[in-house]
């Protein structure tokens, strides 16, 4: 459907019994961009990517890929790219033939099988059984499986677990470029920092609800935190900074904790001949800022 | 629909599965045909119904082609790649219709290879003894035929047993132990003839006279049924079930 959103989740409730794994969840992914897709384990990401890519069922709401339910696609290896968990091969076949049944299945032409195994660098190892892979080239495999069809989209579960170094490395450039091509990507990981480095948007969730969607910079700007400044006179001080339409909290007698840039503090205390004793920035990380998100419960 | 079935071919040809049963049905259909050539005397033996059931030791093959269907339908769920299969082919019951189709070629292919196992074995151990060879007979040909649909259905009702129970060694376990034991304790009871087992063994034996089976018509109805049955609790199974 043209206009629609590579990924719509609507009211996706997904229950095992009396465990919600997932619960009334909502959101959507832009296009052309990196969306992590971020929680703890456990928290519901792979139940959703899964109802996403129509192998779960959901209980409730639904969940639509380009404006369709997964299950309605026509060719989904020509629209989406899935890369799941790295142990789902049949470890006695090759590489190689493991992409031409998918590609067979598909209706993708099997000149397309060595193009994308050379395109994740596993060219020389194609023909070698998928069981004496490496997780790594595991891991590859996945996602030369996911391009087979040249699709818009790519879904990425946790495709960094167990990977090294040099494999975080090549995933990390491989994406940037898939969405230089104009390609939207979401990428879940319980890892705030391996997403931080490439993701644009984050859809956060905790125990199977929302807990936060916006663009990374949002959070990083929550993460910049606020000003702590110490002075004998901290209320005089409060009361200039709420003229100044700041919000500031006396934390201590001679203490303020301000919603505001350091810089812009001490303007304002230096034009009152005010005297500071401490002016610093009060900086939580990322991952603080994650883990308050998903320690606090669902907002 | 053709390109699911060719998929479903190939994802059984590129694993040594076709190495280990051929291997299996040389061995088992070699040894039941040389012992029991070597244990029959030339009078019996050039008798064209004793060499006619020569021929049915080929009906082998239709166990192997049961554990083929079982393989087609749990062995994905065994190693995971059930879910690369429905992100490609999200509508399952095309997916189960495929393997039943895949898996009715390859139960022929499987008998078919079976009986010219047989034939090749009783060939040569009969050329070594003053008897006609009668194994390429027209008058034996319904047993190959028989033993041919035998194998086709014997592995769709694999797609659906492995379709329903999702697990490969089980379903292997539960399908050998019930035509080893659960056949046997229902021809104490005398209604074996309704059974699974004793259907396709009718149809293998073409409808061959005998007490225990039914005739060739109302075996091919009972095997059918067998096989349809399972197949559509399989497809009702694999549509339910979430990939997680």
């Amino acid at each position: 459907m043209a206009g629609a959103p590579p990924i719509e989740v609507r009211g996706l409730t997904k229950r095992y019994g009396s465990t919600v794994a997932v619960d009334d969840l909502t959101f959507s992914i832009p296009a052309g961009r990196i969306t992590g897709f971020l929680g703890p384990n456990g928290a519901g990401k792979t139940t959703t990517l899964r109802a996403v890519l129509g192998l779960v069922r959901p209980t409730a709401g639904e969940a639509r890929v380009a404006g369709e339910p997964y299950r309605r696609l026509r060719d989904p290896l020509r629209r989406v790219g899935a890369v799941l968990e790295a142990d789902s091969f049949h470890p006695a076949r090759s590489g190689r033939n493991h992409l031409r049944v998918l590609a067979l299945a598909g209706g993708i032409p099997l000149a397309r099988v060595d193009d994308v195994l050379a395109e994740v660098e596993l060219t020389g190892a194609a023909r070698r059984k998928v069981g004496g892979y490496s997780l790594g080239m595991r891991q590859r495999l996945s996602v030369a499986g996911a391009l087979l069809g040249l699709p818009e989209l790519l879904v990425l579960d946790e495709p960094a677990n167990g990977l090294d170094p040099e494999g975080i490395r090549w995933l990390r450039n491989f994406l940037r470029a898939f969405t230089a091509g104009g390609g939207a990507v979401f990428i879940s990981s319980h890892v705030l920092a391996e997403v931080a480095q490439l993701a644009n948007e984050v859809v956060i969730i905790h125990r199977g609800r929302l807990v936060a969607q916006e663009p990374l910079e949002t959070l990083m700007a929550r993460a910049a935190g606020g000003t702590v400044a110490r002075s004998p006179e901290a209320e005089r001080l409060r009361a200039l900074l709420a003229e100044a339409g700041l919000e500031a909290s006396i934390s201590s007698a001679d203490e303020l904790r301000v919603a505001a840039p350091p810089e812009r503090v001490g303007e304002i205390a230096a034009a009152a001949g005010i005297v500071l004793h401490e002016l610093r920035t009060e900086a939580a990380t990322l991952e603080e800022v994650f883990l308050g998100l998903t320690s606090e419960g669902p907002s | 629909m053709i390109r699911l079935i060719r998929a479903e071919l190939v994802k059984l040809s590129t694993t040594r599965l076709f190495l280990w049963l051929g291997l299996l049905i040389v061995a088992l259909s070699g040894f039941v045909t040389t012992i029991t050539i070597l244990s029959t005397d030339e009078l019996s033996l050039a008798t064209l119904n004793q060499q006619r059931s020569l021929a049915q030791f080929a009906a082998v093959g239709a166990i192997i082609a049961l554990i083929v269907g079982i393989v087609l339908a749990a062995g994905e769920y065994a190693h995971g790649t059930i879910a690369h299969t429905f992100l490609v082919s999200p509508v399952r019951p095309r997916v189960v219709a495929a393997k039943l189709i895949a898996g009715a070629i390859v139960g022929v292919l499987v008998t078919g290879f079976a009986e010219l196992v047989t034939w090749t074995i009783a060939a040569a151990w009969i050329s070594g003894r003053s008897v006609p060879f009668l194994l390429d007979s027209r008058a034996i040909l319904d047993t190959y035929l028989g033993i041919l649909g035998a194998g086709a259905l014997a592995a769709v009702l694999g797609v659906g047993l492995g379709a329903v129970l999702r697990r490969q060694t089980a379903a292997i376990v539960i399908a050998l132990i019930w035509l080893l034991v659960g056949e046997p304790v229902l021809s104490i009871a005398g209604i074996q003839e309704y059974a699974p087992g004793h259907a396709f063994a009718a149809v293998a034996v073409a409808g061959e006279r005998s007490s225990e089976l039914l005739g060739l018509w109302p075996g091919l109805l009972v095997a059918l049924a067998y096989g349809i049955g399972f197949a559509a609790a399989g497809a009702v199974a694999i549509e339910r079930t979430d990939v997680s």
